[in-house]
């Protein structure tokens, strides 16, 4: 190694050393796990330490049917809001939240039957994200498509709740409580059938197809075999650009699951 | 430790559970091939024939899903015991529509049963991914045959072929055809 070596590598050390610094802990500044980011970034919480085994997910089940009947109660509380061509909606609604209560009955009675404790509440996390405020923009003051919305809402809330009944037969250790979830499933299929006859009737809303604006339009059966993508609806008053807000709601999973631990 | 998923169940079907989604394809041949008949039909309106179209070739999407997933062990062939049982069921539009409605809240109460008896994840989700979609093409049938007919839509009166589930015609079948 000659003299113009030596210079080159001591520049290129120094170099290094100088990047190095600057990656490195500072004098004065308090150390965070958290990449450099403007602005206050959100902890990150980290989920439960539980294993998800067939009595988690039966009470994640119960959680999400109380929900779906909550957000009913909400929409039949709320005054006036189911009217015009959507009235009729009431009566399915009633109807269809006495039979998220019984489903929610007959899946606890599996849980006491497995030897878990029941859930006889509403999911927390499926109601903060996904059904209090998609029901705020429902029920906003001058929403022009309200009971159009509240339908819509609950459209969703129904092909969710399939969905979930669905996922869970690939999650669930015994075979009984597979069958037991398909089941149940399809009555949640079911009801989204009725609702989706009321938004877009007869055999032009059977199968999917998209309006004169080029959107989808609502269909009884939306696909060949049973899907559990995420459920997308837009809600509430239309913005400066004329969109509606829309919500993306998933069926529970790691951070929505009613751990055994969980009372 | 990371919170857990459940394992242990096989994911593939076993050899007990080939034949039991055997029996199934079989029977999503045979209402394929009777949604094709009823297809035929003179009475309908375009948009009827439309939908016996889609909802026959769902059938026939489940059968070819079945099939794929049991390999060799698919017969590929309907069932003969339900396709006879119905055939003459399908000429006129209106008792046709009535007797596919059944055959769907038929079908998904089989799939339904079978989920109970399958030992594989995979076989159980196919099922349960076929049998919410019978649901609907059932409760879509109630609503389109009478509207208004809520309870029609959300109830499923029908017994199960599944082995070991209620009383069917599948014991008198002879799956003898190849299916189209």
């Amino acid at each position: 190694m000659n003299r113009r070596d030596l210079i080159r590598l001591g520049t290129v050390t120094l170099t290094g050393a100088v990047v190095a610094s600057a990656c490195g802990a500072q004098a004065n500044v308090e150390s965070s796990s958290n990449i450099a980011a403007a602005g206050t970034v959100v902890p990150n919480d980290k989920l439960a330490d539980e294993p998800v085994d067939d009595m988690v997910l039966l009470r994640t089940a119960a959680s999400l049917e109380y929900s779906v009947a909550a957000l009913y109660d909400a929409i039949l509380g709320a005054d006036g809001l189911l009217s015009g061509d959507y009235a009729p909606a009431a009566a399915l609604l009633r109807r269809f939240r006495d039979d998220h209560l019984e489903h929610a009955g007959a899946v606890n009675g599996l849980v006491r039957a497995g030897g878990g404790t029941p859930w006889t509440k509403a999911n927390p996390r499926i109601d903060d994200r996904y059904f209090v405020p998609a029901l705020a923009e429902v029920t906003a003051e001058g929403n022009p498509d309200a009971a159009l919305d509240a339908v819509t809402l609950a459209l969703a809330a129904e092909t969710l709740a399939g969905q979930t009944y669905q996922g869970a037969v690939g999650s669930l250790q015994s075979a009984s409580l597979r069958a037991a979830a398909a089941g149940v499933g399809q009555d949640e299929a079911r009801h989204a059938v009725v609702l989706a006859q009321l938004l877009n009737p007869g055999y032009a809303g059977v199968a999917p197809s998209t309006d004169e604006n080029g959107r989808p339009t609502v269909a009884s059966v939306p696909g060949t075999f049973g899907g559990l993508a995420s459920v997308q609806v837009r809600l509430g008053n239309p913005g400066d650009n004329g969109a509606k807000r829309n919500f993306i709601l998933e069926t529970p999973s790691l951070n929505a699951y009613i751990y055994a631990s969980m009372s | 430790m990371p919170t857990t998923l459940p394992s242990g169940a096989p994911a593939k079907p076993t050899e007990a559970d080939a034949g039991l989604l055997a029996f199934a394809q079989s029977a999503e041949l045979a209402v394929h091939d009777l949604y094709s008949a009823a297809a035929g039909v003179s009475g309908f309106s375009d948009e009827q024939r439309a939908l016996l179209r889609l909802f026959g070739a769902n059938h026939l999407a489940y059968a070819q899903a079945i099939g794929g997933a049991i390999g060799k062990a698919a017969t590929n062939r309907r069932d003969e015991g339900i396709y006879g049982a119905y055939r003459a069921d399908m000429f006129t539009p209106v008792r046709a529509m009535a007797v596919l409605q059944d055959l769907e809240n038929t079908l998904a109460r089989t799939h339904t049963d079978l989920i109970g008896l399958l030992e594989a994840v995979g076989g159980a989700e196919l099922a349960a991914s076929i049998a919410m979609v019978e649901a609907r093409h059932a409760a879509t049938l109630a609503l389109l045959r009478e509207p208004g007919d809520v309870s029609g839509a959300l109830s499923n009166p029908a017994a199960s072929l599944a082995p070991g589930g209620a009383a069917s015609p599948a014991a008198d079948t002879t799956e003898t055809t190849v299916a189209p």
